[in-house]
This record gives structure tokens, sequence and C-alpha cells, in this order.
């Protein structure tokens, strides 16, 4: 019983459990975003209800968290670091307080290069945090500035640097390609120069345009690489992060080997998570919802106990199957033939038919330990597999059920 | 029944957006036939299709109370006409309903090609025409010289024609009193052998086919046996009475010179063929009125539901539309491609888009049309005659002694600087010059024998676009010629789609091949392999194009908040693909379909 620091007669079955914290404030809004956040910069009274919401929503959620550790917690936004180590600490204590918390939990920050500082980041690593993410994107300042990020380059090596000397042991970076005007060179340059951060985890988004966005609005002259180029990129990137030792274990992760990011893989094997701040999801008790993207209606129906959910599903056993296919062909893990039966109760063999013959198109492959899993090459067309592979998994009829 | 006297039966005729409809629902407000409140725009299109692409599709009539200056009450019957080709001859059977037509011309842009089209053919018909000088409210507006021009062009006097505003409605009443004065009062004998003459025809769940026409001599009665004189069938009317603009109102007899209509419990519209006479049983007329002919559809098309399970869905829906256009035929098909479907019959192209569209719209279905051909007829080696509906059924070149296409005898009128693009385009679509007259200085019509096929693509679109839109199109079937024909097929990844395939003449197959091989490339979405899209004749390849792979089809960012967003758009991608066909592992939307119909679009 020594994994959790409270409750030492907590039931031997405790289920695992992740926390999302959202934290909707920026320095400026990024021309790509469509996230939920404020770019107005500093409100402090915003920050502060928002503060006092959320510390009430974490008491009153933990109570039905019975049962559950949590080994996972991740804050991400919008920009946390933006908000100030102050708050952040005071919502990490209150989630300890609160919940039963390994000791090894995974606790993980955003940040972008210009809110964090050597002194602030210590505070932090101090408070329990132990996973940094940077909002690097790219190491070209005139790119950066073109997308609206609120920060250089040399600002995002300083960034790496200070966390890692404060002790952040588990480093990530988020890059993107397919920005406005990108050339391959300068992506192959932004790979080269990231390589010498020496950081443990590196996310590789391709850029997508959003509706919503400022850039949607300019996105026919905005010279975005087309998709063949950003293909390109994203197959250059998968080899030059393997040839450094870097693991594609989701299609935009890679991580130095045993430095994937726990959080994450929860949304993709179908653990459950609960999320506070509004415009989080949970997929908790069976059900998946998520609090209103509007930060007053977030901190009114929280204290005044109102709604604050703008969805929320059950998702029965047959839609849970195909999101299995959906969540875990995105991992280098993939889907296994027993796992996805006995869960399921659904014929593998209509699923395998597909499967193979991906394999000879080079999109699939079989390990050795039988499970399936995409190829790079797939991953970058697997919404095209999904649609024949979710079809034939609604076509198929599930096996005879189990006799009690 | 109203005095003869008292009676004024006209239709409007116009250049295509000269204010046609918009004026007839003026005149239905200002004598008072409608409420101002239940007015909608263009009250006679009442289809949904009619009033989104501002056109009369089909024929309808409308019966006005009018008080004139004059202190007497007027009847006038509204037959409202529709303007395309296609429809000519329904045009010209509601004209031969009436005693005048109201000619609107546009007092800014003046006489254009189906204006003379459209007077020609009431001249012909014998009508009065009145002319009217419609937008005067417009900035450009320039009357005088637009009456000007109907007095030269036409030669029919116009000084005195009211000068309005259908959209403000300045001076309509001087319309009603103009056709009150210079439409003839209908002549005929009410006591004499009943001659009614059917304009058109509707299918009433309830009431069966409702008809649609004139009386000419005699009385339509309750109860009175009547016979269609060209199908022979016959009825026993039920009701007969007037066309309210919002319903029918039932009366007691329509004598001649009145418009209204009759049920007879008729199950069957091709009982009621447009043109043909209505006669009584007892004392029957001897001769039936002039003019009749039957409508033979001329192009003929694959149609498919997208959806193979929908085939049901769609036999009940073109045997309902069936049931109010009869000139539109059907028999069921078997393609290899698209599996059951039915090769459907049509007057011209815009029918055939029309008819789809109101499929499509009205019940609701996703189709996939092939390629409209005409009838090919073809001489076996072995001696048999055979006429080839579909490119399915077209033989091995190998069995074929002799094959002939369907040619018209095609009208063109056009000012005459735009005479060497049309003579251009004709030669192009294989047209053979016949001969050139001069209408007065600026106007000509030119005539020419041309094969069907090349007309029923796009002629009519590129012809306008040709004339800056002020030629006009008539053509007439002159029968069969012979003719080089070939049958292009089309692979897709090494597999023929039997439903791609096409006939044509040979000397354009090679740029037909390689036009379509690009359409379809332009048409079909990338997949996850290369796709060789290939043309043939006769299993030898004279075109190829490659699709080439997908390779960026992927939702780059997943997490929690993500998911259910995900999902939905995963599934509406599913979606998107069921509207697709699969032929082998290559999927084919329906608008590839469609695309390779319209090649010429340059």
């Amino acid at each position: 019983m020594e994994l959790f620091k409270k409750n030492a007669k907590a039931p031997v079955e405790l289920k695992p459990l992740g926390i999302y914290v959202h934290v909707p404030f920026c320095r400026s809004k990024c021309e790509y975003c469509d996230f939920y956040s404020l770019g107005g910069g500093l409100n402090q009274e915003s920050m502060d209800l928002y503060l006092q919401a959320i510390l009430t929503h974490i008491k009153e959620a933990a109570q039905r968290a019975v049962g559950y550790s949590v080994d996972s917690i991740y804050f991400g936004g919008g920009t946390p670091s933006f908000f100030g180590e102050q708050g952040l600490i005071r919502i990490l204590s209150e989630i300890d307080r609160r919940f039963l918390v390994e000791k090894d939990a995974e606790i993980t920050l955003e940040a972008n290069p210009d809110s964090v500082t050597a002194q602030s980041l210590a505070k932090l690593r101090r408070a329990g945090f132990n996973r940094i993410s940077i909002g690097v994107q790219c190491d070209d300042d005139a790119q950066l500035k073109s997308l609206g990020r609120p920060h250089t380059y040399k600002q995002a090596q300083m960034a790496v640097s200070q966390a890692r000397r404060v002790g952040f042991a588990n480093i990530s970076v988020d890059l993107m390609f397919g920005l406005p005007s990108q050339s391959r060179e300068q992506w192959m340059s932004t790979l080269r120069n990231v390589m010498d951060l020496k950081v443990d985890h590196i996310s590789c988004y391709g850029l997508k345009v959003e509706p919503n966005t400022r850039l949607y609005e300019y996105r026919d002259c905005a010279n975005l690489p087309d998709d063949d180029a950003q293909a390109d990129m994203y197959f250059y990137a998968v080899e030059t992060l393997e040839s450094f030792g870097y693991v594609q274990y989701e299609i935009s992760n890679f991580s130095l080997p045993g430095m994937e990011c726990r959080h994450n893989m929860k949304y993709w094997t179908g653990q459950p998570y609960m999320g506070f701040g509004p415009a989080a999801s949970s997929d908790f008790g069976g059900k998946r919802y998520t609090a209103a993207a509007d930060l007053d209606r977030y901190i009114t129906g929280v204290m005044e106990q109102g709604i604050i959910l703008s969805e929320c599903e059950s998702i029965p056993l047959r839609e849970r199957a195909g999101e299995y296919l959906m969540l875990r062909l995105r991992t280098a893990h993939g889907i296994e033939e027993n796992e996805y039966m006995q869960t399921y109760l659904l014929p593998f063999e209509p699923l395998e038919k597909l499967l193979c013959m991906y394999e000879t198109r080079g999109l699939a492959m079989k390990e050795e330990s039988g499970r399936w899993r995409l190829t790079p090459k797939g991953f970058m067309v697997s919404n095209s597999i999904l649609v024949q592979l979710l079809e034939a998994q609604q076509q198929s009829k599930p096996l005879a059920k189990v006799r009690k | 029944m109203t005095d003869l006297s008292k009676l004024r039966n006209f239709s409007i005729v116009a250049h295509i957006d000269h204010g046609k409809s918009t004026l007839a629902d003026r005149l239905l407000e200002e004598c008072n036939t409608i409420d101002k409140r239940e007015m909608e725009d263009q009250i006679l299109d009442n289809m949904e299709l009619e009033r989104e692409r501002g056109i009369t599709i089909k024929a309808r009539a409308v019966r006005l109370n009018y008080k004139a200056d004059d202190g007497e009450d007027y009847v006038l019957n509204l037959i409202d006409t529709p303007g395309h080709v296609d429809f000519n001859y329904e045009v010209s059977r509601s004209l031969t309903a009436c005693e005048g037509a109201v000619l609107v011309v546009d007092a800014s842009q003046g006489i254009e090609a189906q204006t003379l089209a459209n007077t020609y053919l009431a001249i012909d018909t014998g009508l009065e025409v009145l002319p009217v000088v419609n937008k005067i409210d417009l900035p450009a507006a320039r009357p005088q010289e637009v009456k000007q021009e109907i007095e030269d062009i036409i030669g029919i006097p116009a000084m005195d024609a009211p000068e309005i505003s259908a959209k403000n409605g300045i001076n309509i009443h001087d319309v009603l009193e103009m056709v009150v004065r210079d439409v003839p009062a209908p002549q005929g004998d009410r006591d004499a052998p009943l001659r009614a003459l059917i304009f058109d025809s509707q299918y009433d769940s309830y009431r069966g086919v409702i008809v649609y026409l004139r009386v000419i001599d005699g009385t339509i009665r309750p109860g009175m046996d009547v016979k269609m004189m060209a199908t022979g069938a016959e009825y026993k009317v039920v009701e007969c009475g007037y066309l309210a603009p919002k319903g029918m109102i039932p009366c007691d007899g329509l004598g001649a010179g009145e418009v209204g209509y009759l049920t007879a419990s008729i199950k069957t519209v091709s009982d009621t063929r447009v043109g043909d006479t209505v006669t009584g049983l007892e004392n029957p007329a001897s001769e039936p009125l002039p003019g009749y002919k039957q409508v033979q559809p001329m192009v003929f098309s694959g149609v498919y539901p997208a959806d193979g399970s929908k085939y049901g869905d769609l036999r009940d829906a073109l045997e309902k539309l069936k049931l109010n256009d009869a000139s539109m035929s059907y028999v069921q098909e078997n393609s290899i491609a698209l599996g059951f479907g039915f090769r459907c019959g049509f007057l011209g192209l815009l029918h055939m888009e029309v008819i789809l569209e109101r499929l499509e719209r009205e019940y609701n279905l996703d189709l996939i049309t092939t390629a409209p051909n005409v009838v090919y007829e073809i001489t076996k080696t072995d001696g048999t005659e055979l006429n080839v509906y579909t490119p399915l059924n077209y033989p091995d070149p190998m069995e074929i002694a002799e094959a002939r296409e369907p040619f018209v005898k095609a009208n063109i009128i056009a000012p005459q600087e735009y005479v060497g693009n049309i003579m251009e385009l004709c030669q192009q679509r294989r047209g053979e010059f016949k001969d050139m007259t001069y209408l007065d200085t600026t106007r000509v019509e030119l005539h020419y024998d041309m094969p069907l096929n090349e007309i029923i693509y796009d002629f009519f679109d590129a012809l306008k676009s040709r004339t800056r839109g002020y030629a006009s199109l008539d053509y007439e079937l002159i029968g069969y010629r012979q003719s080089k024909l070939v049958k292009l097929d089309i692979l897709l990844n090494g597999d023929q789609v039997d439903a791609l395939s096409f006939i044509l003449f040979a000397d354009s197959a090679y740029a037909r091949a390689r036009k379509t091989c690009v359409k379809l490339k332009e048409n079909i979405p990338r997949q996850m392999f290369e796709i060789p899209v290939q043309a043939a004749i006769g299993g030898k390849i004279i075109a190829r194009e490659t699709i080439k792979a997908l390779r960026k089809d992927v939702l780059a960012k997943c997490y929690g908040g993500d998911i259910t967003r995900k999902k939905k758009l995963l599934e509406k991608q599913k979606e998107g693909k069921k509207r697709m066909r699969s032929f082998g592992s290559v999927s084919v939307p329906s608008e590839a379909f469609m695309a390779v119909l319209k090649l010429d679009e340059e």
C-alpha cells in the first residue's frame, strides 16, 4: 500500500484515473488555434474566479472518484504557464488533497517559452510537476511571428535548458510542419536544431486549418504546403527522429524508450479520465462528457450548482468497439485479435482481411507478437483505413454471447 | 357560362428574365384574384424547381375576373407556357388555346432571341400579339427605342404599347385594358359537337388525372361521356370547372371559348396526351383539332440509385412522376457496375435535368446517371435489325453490317454578326449546312442537318455562349442516316465499368476518350493506391490517365476533448463513402458520372 499517499486502508483493486485541467488563458491567440482559450492577455479578475471555480469543482468531483487512484495529471490549455505558478500549484495541491494521487504519478505542464522563468520552473518542479511540454513549433522566428507565437526560437532553447536545470527529467517539445510557406528544407532545419536540445519526447503535428481560426479566413492565400508536401515532411520527420533514437509510439508522438506520455496513452487506450475547466472532457463512469467552452458559464455553473456540460453521452459497447479501432490504431501498440474479440464479442476476421490487404500495400504490419499496427505510411492515411475498418465492423455480427 | 364576348384567352410570351412570371403575379393581384398576404412570387410556377431556376416547366392556366373601364365584367384566362426548346411542343399547344399573346420586352435589353422565337410561334398560331415594355423603372430603360425595335424587327405596331414595371406594379391596369380591348373574343358554337384541346394534365391521387383544356366547340358537362380522339380512351366526366389561382372551382358546364379542367376518374396520364382533342361520345366531332402529334422521347439515359438498396424507392418515384409527365418513359435496366436501375427516355437534355432534379428533391433520392444517348439503328451481319437504346446492348463491332443514327433539321435564328461562330460550332458538331436567309437587315436564319446526338449534349449552351444569348434554336427529327459509330469503354483499375460506356461517332472517339479520362481523374478522389483510368474501343486502349495514390488523410491530433468530434468526422467520411459506388476496390462518387456528361464545358 505504499503506492498511495493517503488512505492506507484503500481497497486493493484501485482503478487508475487520469486528470486533465484545462487552463483557458493565453498571452495571445495563435493564428491556427481552435482550442478554447482567451487570448486577451492578463485578466486577473477572470483568472481569480476561474481558480475559485475549478477548486470547487475538484472538491465536488473527487467524491465520485472513490476506488480510483490518480496516476497522471495533465495541465493543458490555453497556456497553463501563462496562468502563473501560484495558481497552478493551488490547483495541483487541491487535486492532491481531494484525490488519491499515486507517488509516481506523471504530472505534466504545458508551457510556452515566453511565460516561464528559471524561478517559476523551479517552484513548479518542487510543487510536484515532473513533466513539461514546451510549445516550440519551429526554429524560424519569422515563421513563429506570422503564426502569432509570442516567442522566439532562442527563448524556446532557453526554456528547455532551464527546465532541465531545475530538475525536469521528462521534457517534451511540440513541433509543427506544413506551416504557411514552409519548405522541406526549413522543416529539416527545425528537426536538426531540435535534436540538439536532447529532449525526451517530441510531438510533431501537421498543421490543419480549422474553421473559426484566423488562419482559416486567409487560408487560400497562406501558401500552405499541399497534402503531398505535408506527407513528405512527415515521413522525413519519422525517419530523422528514429535515427536519433526516438521511437514513434503514436501518429504524431515520438519518445526515447520508456518516456511515452502516460496521460495521452490513456486517451488512446480507452482508460478513464476526468477533466476540469471549461471545454475539458471526461470519460468516466461509462459516459463521455464535456464542459461548455465558455468560461463564464463554467464559473457560474460550478458556483451556483447549475449545468456546466455541453455534451454528455453514454457509450455502448458496440461504439466502444469502434473507438478501440479508431484510437488504438493511432498507436504503435495497435490492436490484437483476442483482446478485441473478448472485449467486444465481435469477429476479428473481417478486420484481418482488410489488414492483410493493407499489409501488401505497406500500410499495416503484423508484429511477431500477433498485434496489428499501421506503418507510418498507414498512419498518414489512417482516416481512409478506419472508414473501411469501421464499415467492416459495422457489418459484422456479434459472436454468440457467453451463457451465464 | 360566360358570354363569348366577355371572354379573353391569352398567354404571355417573353425572352427569359424579361419578367413574364412577375407580370403574371401582378395581373393576379390587380384582379384581386388573390390576397396580397397570400401572394408568393411566381405563383404560377408552383413547382419548387421552377421558382428556383426561374423557368416555367409545365403549362399553367388561371382565370381572372376583371371589371374593365367600360363598366363590363370580363373573364380573362391566362395560360402560362414553358420557354425551352425541349418543351416547344407544349408551348405551341398552349398557344393554340389562346386568341392573343402579351409580348413582354425588357425596356433596357430590347428584343432578344426568344422574344423572336416565341413571337413567331404566336404569330404562326394565329394569335394577336400585344407588346408591353417592361422594367421601365430601370435606369437603363429606353422604352421608345425598344418600341421602335419591335415595330422594325417584328413588324407589329408598338407605339401604344403600355410601359410598365411588373416588379413595382406600375401601369398594370393598362395591360388588362389592352387585353380586353385588343385580344379577340373567342369564337365557337356551343351547340356544335364537342371539340376541346388538351394543353396539360396532372395527376391527383384522389381524383385521378386532371385534364386542362380549352373548349373550341360545343360544351362539356358533368356526366357526359367523352372520348380522346387520338388515344381512343373513353370516360364519363365527373367534374368540370375553372382554374382559380388557389385551386379549382367546379361549374355545371364549360362552353366553347372557355378554359378549364375536367376530371373523369382517369387513371393514366398517357390516355390524355397534350394536343389531343376531347369530343363527346354521343354526337362526336368528325375531325379532331389539327396539329396533334405524339411526343417521343429522344434522349435516353441510365438512371440508378446511388445507394443500390434504394432501387424500390426509385421505381416508385418514377411511377409517380410518370403520372404527371407522360412524355417521360422508363424501362428496367441492369448494369454490372451499378446493379438495378432504369433506362429513361426524355424529350431533351433540359427535360432530363428537370426530371432528375425532381427525383432527387421531391423523392429524396441520390442518383447516378449515365451519359445520355439517342436511339441507334443497327443492321447486323445476319440481316437482323436492332434498335439500341443503351450502350449495354450495343453489339460487337464484328456483328454490325450498318449503323444509323437520327438526324434533325436545326433552325437557328441569330443576329448576323454571330454567323461565323455558329457555322464553326455546327461544323464541329458534324452539321451539314443547308441554307441561310436574312430575316431583315440584321437577323439571319440558318438551316443545318445535324446528328441529334450532337445536339443533346450541350449544343444549346454552346450556341448561347457563342452568340451572347441571342441565338434561338429549334429542331425536328428528319430520319436516320448511316454513320460510323463505335462504343467507347472505360476501365478503372483494369476493370471495365459498363455504366461509363457510350456510343459515339468514330472520328470523335480519340478526343472524347482523352477528355473523359481527364474528367474522371479530376472527379474521382485519390484513394489508398494508384488507379489507372483507361478508355478502350473493342479491347484496344486509346487513352490513359492515372489517379495518384492518396498520401495524407489523417487526424494529426486526437486527445480527450477531440474524441467525440473526430468520431463524428469519421462518421461523416463514412457517409460520404456510402454515396460512392465501389467498382472492385475503387470508389467512384456520383459527381464523376455527372462530370463525364458535361465534357465540353471548357
